[in-house]
């Protein structure tokens, strides 16, 4: 940590810390410098000096820029000086002369610091008489962005972004000085996760989103702070609305988690709210044109529930409900197994298999900031990129800042070129096995003894052998001083683990499930029969259950199979807490009405039991929010919504709520084939969110060259066999993957009928005719 | 006024082939490093460059004695000579890599065994294929005789040379902007702090950079010393200097003397005199960058100090002379749109600002001038160079952009007649 | 592929010189310029892959510089400079000599490829101004009527290399500096002839 010391800024004393900019002194106490390329996240260029300040030097007063000139004891600056105003009077009338006056039409009006800076000290009329720079208007850079260079100050914060922070440099600088514009290659769109947050770091409207182009005016919109369940990060997030409508979600800076970044999924997610795909009414039967009223459903439901003491009921629960909603299902269970103890009830999450993870011990928990602070980082988990896509940013952070990556595994080749060590298929196996003694790894000793290490892991495959993911921790443990980071990625995972007793994977449904009983099935917002790699046995189950119920937002293959379909909210239209991979409860808002006869998951389960003569003791989220948080025992951090509506905890709080899963360990397999998770895939929400719903279409196969030559393949597009089954998929070539393991995308559709555990083949796609007929 | 040949001696001594190693070897060429060598004391070799006084000849005058004292310590360091000579009226660094590479090399040789230096470049602008070549060819040669590469002349001290052509942007030859280019990078300089390049340059590594020039002395101050040296012109601009004179003199060229004589005796002893016996209107005392002086004051003496002193500067040496028939309008609009072409673009002031003199420049040498342009250029140079002080002041990352500035204000201080004869003179009625 | 065998060897060798890939970015632009006349996508791609950078990274550092063309370039590129020295020793008159003869403006080129035509900044033959270059090849002293002389011969002759002592022997006049030694190495592209990227040639006398 670094000292504090005083400075003197216009006249007052200030405090701060030695090692802060004068731009950035200034903003914490109050303090605004005008500026447009210093973004508090990426490294200063002092470009567009707008943000000059006079400061007192030996020689005189001095102008320099504040966001590149750190402070010093007793550093006396100016931000007011007449030098200084007239300074940057000057930067803006250069940015002005060149910049269109079509703020009438620009999607950026009312909340561009241009335009502010502009009628805060600019010139009044123009004293440019020459022609201004002219471009193409908009042109798309990608699905998602447009780019409109004449309203370009080259700020190069997007530039910045996409090479410090993201790491895929597709957008950059042409040419030179005053001919310098913003663009892509021709042939390379800015096709990157992260693309998104350029726009909203972009100063003026010279980047939009496609999405919410000429939508909005900003003074019409409502905002409200939320958490986003794109990931089990729990991104901190502005919501905003206008005339009801979710139009845009922005990144929230928050210390602890993204630190303001999104990725394009966590951003662009939101269009499906609105989707006329939306089931609003109960359905019957599947049928559409059956649809009847809640207190119909709720009827049949209980009547169902109620007909057999011996019945097996189960729900399978995703990832996207609100710990009170998963508060108000694990309540429902208890209470029907007080009042129906030969009921036989199990929750599992909608997992292919859960595995138990690092909980047991609460010291060994780590945070997201220890990335800031161990000397090593270690990573052993599903592609980190793809799941956690902002953990990916913090972690390329830290190696920015000095910190040791090593990676294990076959997973995460995206950053490979991160790291100082990765292990693939010298140490660990295509069944992502240890192929020696962990001890005796070349270099990994000395990256690890002795050192404060965070371990982020979990695992790589769904059917992955978890005996060497202990066998690591175990190692890390015994040499280093170990911190660990669960790797459960997917939306609210840990609420799910946190508030439901006990919670079992995919594969235990599918063992448990016993045919001889008469079943009853619930499905809460999770599409298994689509999601799972066990669809096809899950299909099985479902069609053979009694009776199945889905809560859900959109018709899916699951809701399909389902007696009743009930509609439920969706995130924006309900308030509830958020729990994510470091056990920080966040809070989420409701900004949006609740559409139709839509109710919220737990208004079900309260109605249910109630149609059971079952009292049930709350009547809304702020009461069972309350109920929830008795259970915890630090009460200056419970994670109350009075608490998490405090500014001071707007980044949410640490809870101290253990997780315990238990689960039979499963047998491994072979693995022929690496199944992983894509940012983009064809989840409901995503295939009606039509800004993105292409994003995930593309079907295709990642393998080393040299496995592409042993294939005796010579085209990249082939089909994938097995069995009776063929698919045909694209091939990438990525060097970086051992030999004869070909990975896939598990949610992007047809991959999931085939079997990861046994062989195939690639046959070659010979001729169009082929092509046309798939 | 006589010249006093230190660099320029071998090749006018053997000016037919003063490129070829063994003329230059035969002419006492690589005797300095011999000598280092033999001391085996790089402290030393550091000592006489600090006895030399000897300050840099790239333009920025830094004294390169200290310079090669700040260098941090580390593993990997570079040395990355400075031949991205563009500024205009400048000619100097080119017949040194021409007509005398091998000096260079030694220099280069010696440099880096005084600074344990194990990489050199040579970044050549890419319009100089020829001296590129020369150089080039002259390594090759140095190479074959054991000069460079592992174990030089049987030493432990092993170095390589690698000469990298620039590819047309004079903003390269600010050092930041060289080593941004020359990692395969836009030729942006770079933010000072935190890249002074002797603590983070080439590849984040320690790097030295400095001008053909100033190492293409460093054997004759190891030859003969730091002492004799500075002894050589006048305290603060020890040595000799090679002018690059050019403009309505009958002789233009490249001359090599010591510092301390005036403008005007140089002008007529090497240039003899203005053509067809014009008077000066004014001259340029140290390249494009520098402001102007007026024909009334050429008996400024030709010393870094003296030149700044009278407001302008030394800068890359080079004397640009305009005769009282020239047309300091077009001069200046000139060199304003040297300027707004070489801008690299980071800066909004030099990107936008001096793009923006010289639409005015132009409107006003085409007769649209107006007379509210004076006021204008005025107040936008102001805003490029805040309060238009001399030497400016650094309100952007390279003093590039307040360059621009400066044949503006020469024209306003002295010649704002030229400048209010091309505008209308009324206003007209109907705008 | 767009480059063949031999230019990706040279390309090779090129990368070997630095201690890290990105480095040789600016001389392996000079061999795609070499190949093209210009700098072509198809040769962009093939940079970012052997560096290691994306495409984008590639244009946006040829496009910086002022000698890495956009356009293809024609056989001749005519560099006529117009910086002080020059503007104030008539370079206008050679500007004109050198439009008029090839019906060119500023960065055009002719229907033939034969010339490109551009204005460029200081050369560094300001003491022989006005100074012109043809392929990177200095002439210095110039007047019209010896450039037109120049843009017949190159048309006529249509020499294969470049070489600035000829040229400045053919039509040159006075000059920077004594260039005293005898040389006969040139280029024979639109780029800088220079051993390290393999354009330097020699020409038989
Ligand atoms: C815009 C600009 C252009 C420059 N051009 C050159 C140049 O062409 N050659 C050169 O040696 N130094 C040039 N310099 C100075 C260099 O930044 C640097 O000071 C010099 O190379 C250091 O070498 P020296 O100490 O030996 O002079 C330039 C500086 C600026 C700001
Ligand atoms: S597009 Fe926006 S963010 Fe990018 S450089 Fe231009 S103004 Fe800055
Ligand atoms: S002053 Fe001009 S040349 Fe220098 S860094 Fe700024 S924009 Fe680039
Ligand atoms: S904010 Fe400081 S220069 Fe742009
Ligand atoms: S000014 Fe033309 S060559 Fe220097």
């Amino acid at each position: 940590m670094s000292d504090q010391i005083n400075i003197n800024v216009n006249g007052s004393e200030i405090r701060t810390d030695s090692d802060q900019l004068i731009i950035e002194a200034c903003e914490d106490s109050g303090i605004h410098i005008p500026r447009f390329c210093w973004h508090k996240r990426m490294d200063p260029v002092g470009m567009c000096r707008m943000c000059l300040v006079e400061i007192e030097t030996p020689r005189g007063k001095a102008l320099v820029p504040s966001c590149t000139t750190k402070v010093s004891e007793d550093l006396i600056v100016d931000t007011e000086s007449e030098v200084v105003k007239k300074a940057q009077e000057g930067v803006l009338e250069f940015l002005l002369i060149n910049h269109p006056l079509d703020c009438p039409v620009c999607d950026k009006a009312g909340e561009c610091p241009l335009q502010d800076q502009t009628m805060a000290y600019g010139p009044g009329e123009s004293r440019f008489v020459e022609d201004k720079r002219h471009f193409e208007k908009p042109i798309p850079i990608s699905e998602i962005i447009l780019l409109d260079r004449e309203r370009c100050i080259l700020c190069a914060r997007c530039t910045r972004f996409s090479d410090e922070i993201s790491g895929d440099p597709l957008i950059e600088f042409i040419q030179r000085g005053n001919k310098t514009q913003v663009n892509t290659f021709p042939d390379e769109p800015f096709r990157s996760y992260f693309s998104g947050n350029t726009v909203q770091i972009c100063p003026v409207g010279a980047l939009t989103s496609t999405s919410y182009r000429f939508k909005a005016r900003p003074w019409d919109l409502k905002k409200v702070s939320s958490t986003s369940n794109c990931s089990s990060m729990g991104c901190s997030v502005e919501l905003n609305v206008s005339q009801n409508k979710m139009l845009r979600i922005l990144g929230e800076d928050n210390e602890f988690t993204n630190q303001g970044w999104l990725s394009d999924k966590g951003r662009y997610n939101f269009e499906y709210l609105h989707s006329e795909n939306r089931i609003l009414k109960p359905v019957l039967n599947n049928d559409s044109t059956n649809e009847i009223s809640i207190n119909e459903s709720m009827e049949l439901i209980s009547n169902e529930i109620s007909a057999d003491d011996n019945s097996n009921i189960s729900f399978i629960v995703g990832h996207n409900s609100t710990n009170e909603e998963y508060y108000a299902l694990n309540n429902f269970v208890e209470n029907l197994n007080k009042v129906n103890k030969d009921q036989n009830m199990n929750v599992y999450l909608s997992d292919d298999y859960l595995y138990e993870g690092f909980f047991q011990n609460n010291d060994l928990l780590g945070k997201v900031q220890d990335l800031d602070s161990v000397d090593t980082i270690i990573l052993w988990a599903q592609d980190i990129k793809d799941n956690l896509p902002t953990l990916y940013l913090r972690i390329r952070q830290a190696v920015k800042n000095g910190k040791k990556l090593v990676i294990f595994g076959h997973t995460n080749t995206a950053m490979k070129e991160l790291a100082d060590s990765y292990f693939g298929q010298e140490i660990i196996s295509k069944n992502l096995e240890f192929n020696v003694e962990i001890s005796e790894i070349p270099n990994f000793n000395e990256l690890i003894n002795d050192k404060n290490v965070l371990a982020i892991i979990g695992k790589s495959s769904p059917i992955q052998n978890t005996n060497s993911i202990s066998n690591l921790i175990n190692y890390l443990d015994k040499n280093s001083n170990l911190k660990i980071l669960n790797c459960f990625s997917k939306g609210n995972t840990f609420g799910a683990l946190q508030n439901i007793d006990l919670v079992k994977g995919l594969n235990e449904f599918i063992n448990e499930f016993d045919g001889s009983k008469n079943n009853i099935v619930f499905t809460i917002g999770s599409n298994p029969v689509n999601s799972s790699i066990h669809s096809n046995q899950i299909k099985d189950k479902l069609i053979n259950a009694n009776f199945v119920i889905s809560l859900d937002l959109f018709k899916n293959e699951t809701t399909e199979l389902a007696n009743i379909i009930l509609p439920t909210t969706s995130f924006g239209e309900k308030e509830g807490t958020f729990t994510n991979l470091e056990m920080r409860t966040l809070k989420q808002n409701k900004i949006l009405p609740t559409p139709g006869s839509v109710l919220n998951e737990w208004e079900y389960w309260s109605m249910m039991l109630n149609k059971i003569d079952i009292e049930n003791n709350y009547e809304s989220e702020f009461e069972l929010n309350l109920q929830l948080c008795e259970e915890y025992l630090d009460k200056d951090n419970v994670p109350s919504f009075d608490n998490l509506n405090k500014p001071s905890n707007l980044d949410g709080v640490l809870n101290s709520k253990s997780i315990n899963i238990e689960i039979q360990n499963v047998e491994p397999e072979k693995i022929e084939i690496l199944f992983v998770n894509r940012l983009y895939g064809d989840s409901s929400t995503q295939i009606n969110s039509p800004s993105i719903s292409m994003l995930g279409a593309e079907r295709f196969i990642e393998m080393n060259n040299d496995t592409f030559i042993k294939h005796n393949l010579s085209s990249y597009t082939v089909n994938l066999v097995q069995g009776v089954s063929t698919l045909q998929v694209k091939i990438k070539i990525n060097n970086h993957l051992p030999n004869e393991l070909i990975i896939a995308p598990l949610n992007r559709r047809g991959f999931r009928d085939i079997d990861t555990t046994k062989p195939y083949e690639l046959i070659e796609v010979k001729n169009l005719e082929e092509l046309s007929v798939n | 006024m006589k010249e006093t040949l230190l660099l320029t001696k071998h090749m006018r001594d053997f000016p037919e082939n003063s490129h070829n190693i063994d003329v230059y070897e035969k002419n006492n060429g690589y005797s300095a490093l011999k000598k280092v060598l033999k001391e085996d004391n790089p402290e030393n070799v550091i000592n006489e460059i600090k006895d030399s006084n000897i300050r840099g000849r790239g333009g920025a005058g830094f004294p390169t004695g200290v310079k090669w004292g700040f260098l941090a310590e580390d593993e990997d360091r570079y040395l990355v000579i400075n031949g991205d000579e563009s500024e205009p009226g400048t000619f100097k660094d080119r017949i040194l890599l021409e007509r005398d590479p091998h000096q260079l090399i030694e220099g280069v040789i010696i440099t880096c065994f005084a600074s344990n230096i194990k990489k050199a470049f040579i970044y050549i602008r890419g319009e100089y294929a020829k001296p590129a070549r020369r150089v080039q060819e002259a390594v090759e040669q140095a190479y074959e005789k054991g000069y460079l590469g592992d174990n030089i002349l049987g030493t432990n001290l092993s170095l390589d040379i690698v000469v990298h052509l620039g590819a047309g942007a004079y903003i390269c030859g600010e050092e930041t902007a060289l080593l941004n280019s020359l990692e395969g990078k836009r030729g942006e300089p770079r933010l000072k702090p935190p890249y002074f390049p002797a603590v983070m340059g080439l590849y984040n590594k320690p790097t030295l950079v400095n001008n053909v020039e100033t190492i293409s002395s460093v054997p004759w101050i190891i030859n003969n010393s730091g002492k004799e040296y500075a002894k050589l012109g006048v305290e603060g601009s020890t040595g000799t200097r090679i002018f690059s004179l050019s403009g309505h003199v009958r002789t233009p060229g490249n001359f090599e003397i010591e510092m301390g004589k005036s403008f005007g005796e140089f002008v007529d002893t090497f240039g003899n005199g203005i053509k067809d016996d014009k008077k000066v209107k004014a001259y340029i005392p140290g390249g494009a960058s520098a402001p102007w002086f007026t024909g009334d004051q050429l008996d400024i003496k030709m010393t870094i100090d003296d030149v700044a002193n009278a407001g302008s500067m030394l800068g890359s040496g080079a004397v640009v002379v305009m005769d009282e028939d020239t047309n300091l309008v077009y001069a200046a609009k000139s060199i304003v749109s040297f300027f707004a072409h070489e801008s690299c673009g980071q800066c909004t002031p030099c990107r936008e600002g001096t793009t923006w003199l010289e639409m005015i420049l132009e409107r006003i040498a085409s007769g649209r001038g107006r007379l509210s342009d004076i006021s204008l250029l005025v107040d936008v140079c102001d805003n490029i160079s805040p309060g238009l002080s001399w030497p400016p002041k650094m309100t952007t990352i390279c003093p590039l952009g307040p360059s621009a500035v400066s044949p503006i204000t020469s024209l306003l201080d002295n010649f704002s007649d030229e400048l209010m004869k091309m505008l209308p003179t009324k206003i007209p009625i109907a705008q | 592929m767009s480059w063949d065998n031999e230019l990706l060897e040279r390309a090779h060798k090129i990368i070997e010189l630095y201690p890290q890939k990105r480095s040789a970015l600016g001389p392996l632009l000079y061999l795609a310029q070499e190949k093209d006349g210009f700098i072509s996508d198809d040769s962009i791609v093939e940079i970012s892959n052997l560096v290691d950078i994306t495409e984008v990274q590639v244009k946006s550092v040829s496009s910086f510089y002022s000698m890495y063309k956009e356009e293809q370039t024609g056989t001749y590129l005519l560099s006529v400079c117009k910086s002080i020295s020059c503007e104030i020793n008539d370079s206008r008159s050679v500007i004109n000599s050198v439009k008029e003869f090839t019906g060119l403006e500023n960065y055009e080129t002719d229907q033939d490829k034969l010339f490109t035509f551009e204005e460029v900044e200081c050369i560094g033959a300001c003491g022989g101004a006005p100074a012109v270059q043809v392929n990177y090849e200095t002439v210095e002293g110039l007047t019209p009527e010896k450039t037109i002389e120049m843009c017949e011969w190159l048309k006529n002759d249509k020499p294969e290399i470049i070489v600035a002592d000829q040229l400045q022997n053919k039509f040159g006049g006075t000059k920077s500096f004594d260039w005293a030694i005898e040389d006969n190495t040139g280029s024979a592209y639109t780029v800088p002839g220079f051993q390290n990227i393999g354009t330097a040639k020699e020409k038989d006398n």
